[in-house]
């Protein structure tokens, strides 16, 4: 979704079609850019990853055909695989909503924020408070439930966008320009700070720090919708598919956002050389700013998302997904946002086909998901460093 | 210029400040400090209400104590002799006094023996390793499964090992740990900085995963139970003799003089492997590979240039500061005898950070300094105001003019949680105030403070022979 | 006497840009040359991958009959070629001395087990290092000046620091990029006394990379000229001096005003 990827100027075999009167006409309609256009790019994503790992799942059978005595891997699979794939995106668009954050702010500073993870769970407590606020005073189940969730998730996207641009200028702001290791290890006290104060939030005002959202409450949420693919039919929550389309509709607002307007464009020009473009006239503090408030806006949906998933939150949530989100912006191709989309529909389906897979083996097991998904981003990083999207930058010596 | 205030030389001191810098007043008020420190650690009363806060102001001051020693203008001779009377007589006594003061200085040494391990890592080598008590937990674990009755692979092949092995498995486990730092960091040396960071912080995590998971379908680690039961070194039995006659001379109460001898024994180990480890640190600094390190922090790629190779030069310090993790993990596994995978969380990792980079990254005395105020912190002073607290809620106070009563604080708000909220805040204020630390190294305060002009792209090299990008700074 | 080093239609691109195409240069042992070429020919390409900081894409490197095609920064300056750079690289934070001592680092001996224990003859290294770094210092013309933070230094002295901390190494073949640049005249001679001095004295082979005509038109036994990435001349000084495709390449195709913009920078 970056300007690159709508550039008509490509080489390969679609140049002859990418020059001609029709597509240039084409792509400059404003549905076509900003609608089409990416729908188009994420569905080929989701088929992508989906095909790769699928590939991947009948080739490991095909190695370990029972892993079990009795249980043949591949016919678990074969069952298994529309539940797989629609769990697989909706986890994957709640990473690529946080691998987002990582990637914009790497755009711009150049500076991996390891705090973003607290901002994802931030979301998700503030999602909590507001369920529970509605629910104490009994007005939970007047409201339409989808408004309700709009609602919510807009709410918790706000907070954690201005608690993203508090914690930027406090405390990363006075270290620009500093060495490499003084704003990480910033980053790594911040995101402690957040998760402590979160505790001593929900210490004091419920005295306790496992959230259970009342989301039973909300009788349409409870009900799975049944799906049918070919014989089976598959129970997808309903929670699952309103964070995939919440995910699409605001992660074309983005990509509105970052190449349809002047601020986007201001962000996309810092990220290539922030002197030049404060040489230009570009306000770059009020854009980094910025690029906070919407990095942390949508760790903040991711959260909030993710929380009516998961149902029981507390303030230790952060890690893995934010750990797993950044393998997701790493593997995309680190400041491509374009490449946060790729990588965390990639590792959500990973983790997901793990899931669905490792149990059938028995040394195994759905415990080492979370190893296995780690090695994925030592071998991204030993084996494509600047990941699948990223572009090789040369020092100049 | 940041250099030529960091050069020039302190004002000199006026006053009362001048005069405590004379040899004679200094030597004078600091044995002052030091008995009228133990006398008052003899005389708190453990039943009074207010016990545990002084604890906490007592404790510390004893123990850094030490380091006012050190850093005294006196002879060298009387530092010799002070600091000899204080760690060797005035902290066993304490120590048999009060055993829970002994276990204190004991995770002291610990706590010392890591941060100058991460030291070396993060300090000399400028490695942002976020995941540094994995090795530590190697360490614990290669002594724990191999001695714990809980029935790990090991022990139920009947391998188990006698617990006279301990000093050797300080080697062992130290060894253990500096191979895996090596596998590791074979991959990921080669990464810039802030990937090796976040590669580092999930490796923490999954050697966490790891311990929590192998007790199936072969039974490493004794998974979420943990192991218990970890053998101890053998204690000569004249200590034992010794520390209980020591009991009955001053009239100390003791419930079992074998365990504080025990606890005696860890007490001195401890403080023979920080001697050991903080002569190593000296030694390397001051070698090739020191200013390898140096040059590799300063600029990688004139370093690259200039002939130090940069893989196996950070490789030698991922392997050093893994391998005294290793160590220290066999001798908090055998001092603690119980180790779980939660003994070894990223809190762990980020505590030991914050001791180094509070002390003073790169500098040995300043690493020290810090590790001990951030151990006091975490397990003596939060733990106190914990006590604290509660000691007041059972006694019903009130604060007067707000009327709050300690009855309504809530369960769930207790000091001792809140760690990561206090070593956070730490982080974050001392980067942005004070980046090189409270005894910063003169070196690391010139990088430390200085600032690019712009916030420019951190260019790499690409297309090195290893085809992989590298840091430049 | 064969040449000490050979390098053969070595090539090397960036995405699109070849900043080097097929360049074959041959050094002569013991002999003091120059590379000249308008900004952006490739010149400093060039001496990064000799140097090892970028891999050749097609091409051979044979230095002293070895290919260093392929090997790391780290071992071609153990094989013995030295370098400095344009903008000067020194370790800031560093003394003067420990700049210089860190040059050696290929010819030391290193190993953990030395230094924990100090065997091995580690005390005599260490003291012979400092020694030899001291006695280069006195060479370049900086003795007394070794304790200072290499940061402090004025930058003609920097530069200094940074041919000590190369010849440190032993190297047999150094490569100055720009080491004049930014020097007054006065400076500028004191620079060309010491390349000398490094030929003469230390029996090492010299290439610069010069963008002062009148120090690579004096001190120059052979001149290689890049334009574009690729070779367009060699020669004596005098042969280059006179030659219509370099005056082109300088001066543009009608003796109009280079055009800088047709000259992107590849650096």
């Amino acid at each position: 979704m970056t300007a690159e990827t709508l550039d008509s100027r490509r080489r390969g075999i679609f140049e002859s079609f990418l020059d001609s009167k029709f597509y240039r006409r084409l792509s400059r309609n404003f549905i076509y850019r900003y609608v089409i256009y990416p729908v188009g790019q994420m569905l080929l994503f989701v088929a992508l990853a989906a095909a790769v790992l699928t590939l991947v799942a009948y080739g490991i059978a095909i190695l370990f055909p029972e892993p079990r005595p009795n249980i043949v891997l591949a016919d678990q699979i074969s069952k298994q695989l529309p539940g797989m794939i629609i769990s697989g995106v909706s986890i994957g668009f709640v990473y690529a909503m946080i691998a987002l954050g990582y990637t914009l702010v790497y755009g711009v500073l150049k500076f991996i924020n390891f705090a973003h993870s607290e901002l994802f769970m931030l979301g998700a407590v503030a999602s909590f408070f507001f369920l529970s606020v509605l629910n104490t005073a009994g007005l939970l189940t007047d409201v339409h439930p989808v408004l309700l969730i709009i609602v919510m998730v807009l709410l918790s996207g706000a907070f954690t966008g201005l608690i993203g641009v508090l914690v930027e200028r406090i405390a990363y702001k006075p270290l620009r320009g500093a060495p490499r290791l003084v704003p990480l290890i910033t980053a790594i006290g911040v995101s402690f700070v957040l998760i402590d104060l979160t505790r001593i939030f929900a210490a004091v005002t419920i005295n306790d720090f496992n959230l259970t959202l009342p989301t039973r409450e909300i009788p349409a949420l409870a009900a799975p919708v049944p799906f049918q693919f070919g014989s089976t039919t598959v129970n997808v929550r309903v929670s699952s598919i309103i964070i995939v389309v919440a995910a699409v509709i605001m992660l074309l607002f983005l990509n509105y956002f970052v190449n349809g307007t002047r601020s986007g464009r201001a962000i996309r020009a810092i990220s290539q050389d922030a002197t030049t473009a404060g040489l230009m006239g570009i306000n770059v503090n009020l854009m980094i700013s910025l690029t906070f408030l919407i990095g942390g806006a949508f760790g903040g949906f991711a959260g909030s998302l993710y929380s009516l998933n998961v149902g029981t939150i507390n303030p230790y949530i952060g890690f893995f997904p934010g750990l797993k989100a950044f393998t997701a912006a790493v593997l995309g191709g680190i400041g491509n946002v374009t490449g946060a989309l790729l990588g965390g529909l990639f590792i959500g389906m990973t983790e997901s086909f793990l899931n669905g897979t490792l149990v059938y083996f028995p040394a195994l097991g759905q415990r080492y998901t979370d190893v296995f998904t780690f090695g994925v981003l030592i071998a991204v990083l030993i084996f494509r460093p600047q990941g699948l999207l990223g572009e090789r930058v040369d020092e100049k010596v | 210029m940041t250099t030529l205030t960091a050069l020039s030389p302190q004002p000199q001191p006026q006053g009362w400040r001048e005069i405590i810098r004379r040899p004679g007043p200094a030597l004078a008020l600091l044995i002052a400090y030091i008995a009228f420190t133990t006398m008052a650690l003899f005389g708190l009363d453990r039943t009074a209400l207010w016990y545990p806060l002084m604890q906490i102001i007592f404790v510390p001051m004893f123990m850094f104590a030490p380091f006012l020693v050190v850093s005294a203008p006196i002879k060298t001779i009387y530092k010799v002799i002070l600091g000899g009377v204080l760690l060797l007589l005035l902290m066993p006594l304490l120590g048999i006094y009060n055993p829970s003061w002994l276990g204190l200085a004991i995770q002291i040494c610990v706590f010392t023996g890591l941060a100058l391990g991460l030291n070396i890592v993060v300090g000399f080598a400028g490695l942002l390793d976020l995941g540094y008590v994995a090795f530590f937990a190697v360490g614990a674990y290669a002594w724990g499964s191999l001695t714990s009755p809980a029935g790990t692979i090991f022990t139920v092949n009947g391998w188990s090992v006698s617990p006279g092995a301990f000093y050797v498995f300080l080697i062992i486990g130290a060894a253990a740990a500096a191979l895996v730092g090596i596998l590791l960091g074979l991959p990921v040396l080669r990464l810039r900085g802030d990937y090796l960071a976040i590669v580092t912080l999930g490796f923490g995590e999954m050697i966490r995963v790891l311990a929590r998971n192998a007790d199936a379908p072969i039974n490493f680690t004794n998974g979420a139970q943990g192991l218990h039961g970890i053998a101890s070194p053998p204690v000569p039995g004249f200590v034992i003799s010794f520390t209980a006659s020591i009991g009955n001379t001053l009239g100390f109460r003791m419930e079992n003089p074998n365990a504080v001898a025990q606890q005696l024994s860890f007490y001195v180990i401890g403080i023979i492997i920080i001697a050991l480890i903080v002569i190593i640190c000296r030694r390397l600094i001051d070698s090739p590979i020191g200013r390898a390190w140096t040059a590799i922090r300063e600029d990688e790629v004139a370093a690259l240039a200039m002939g130090v190779p940069l893989v196996k030069s950070k490789l030698m310090a991922f392997a050093m500061g893994a391998a005294f993790g290793g160590a220290i993990g066999v001798l908090y596994a055998s001092k603690q005898t119980f180790i779980d995978p939660d003994s070894f969380q990223l809190l762990s990792s980020i505590t030991i950070l914050a001791m180094v980079i509070v002390g003073g990254i790169g500098s040995i005395k300043g690493v020290m300094v810090g590790a001990m105020l951030i151990t006091l912190l975490n397990l003596s002073m939060l733990t106190n105001l914990s006590l604290q607290i509660n000691s007041l809620k059972n006694a019903d106070a009130v604060i007067p003019i707000v009327n709050f009563h300690f009855s309504d604080w809530p369960s769930e708000l207790e000091p001792a949680k809140y760690g990561r909220l206090l070593f956070g805040l730490i982080l974050v204020l001392m980067m942005i105030f004070r980046p090189a630390g409270l005894l910063p190294e003169k070196r690391r305060k010139l990088e430390l403070t200085e600032r690019r002009e712009e916030v420019d792209e951190e260019p790499m090299i690409r297309d090195t022979p290893s085809g992989v990008p590298q840091e430049r700074s | 006497m064969a040449p000490i080093l050979e390098v053969k239609n070595l090539s090397k691109s960036f995405g699109g840009i070849r900043a080097v195409r097929d360049v074959s240069i041959s050094i002569e042992r013991g002999s003091m040359s120059s590379i000249i070429g308008p900004n952006g020919a490739g010149k400093t390409t060039l001496f990064n991958l000799l140097t090892g900081i970028y891999k050749a894409d097609t091409g051979e490197i044979l230095f002293d009959g070895k290919n260093l095609v392929g090997k790391r920064p780290d071992q071609v300056n153990a094989a013995g070629v030295a370098r400095t750079f344009q903008n000067i690289r020194l370790f800031h934070n560093m003394s003067v001395l420990e700049n210089v001592m860190v040059g050696a680092h290929s010819r030391l001996k290193v190993s953990l087990w030395r230094t924990l224990f100090h065997v091995g003859g580690f005390n005599e290294q260490e003291v012979a290092v400092r020694e030899k770094a001291l006695n280069l210092l006195k060479f370049v013309g900086l003795a007394g000046k070794g304790d200072e933070l290499s940061r402090n230094l004025p930058y003609g002295d920097q530069r200094r620091v940074e041919i000590a901390r190369a010849l440190a190494s032993d190297p047999k073949l150094i490569l100055f990029d720009e080491p004049t640049a930014g020097m007054n005249p006065n400076e500028t001679q004191d620079a060309i006394g010491l390349f000398r001095r490094v030929r003469e004295e230390l029996g090492v082979t010299v290439v610069l990379i010069e963008h002062d005509m009148r120090v690579v038109m004096n001190i120059s036994e052979h001149i290689d000229v890049l334009d574009y990435g690729a070779k367009i001349a060699e020669g004596t000084p005098d042969e280059i001096r006179a030659n219509p495709r370099v005056i082109e390449a300088y001066l543009g195709r009608r003796h109009s005003k280079v055009d800088e913009s047709a000259n992107p920078e590849v650096a």
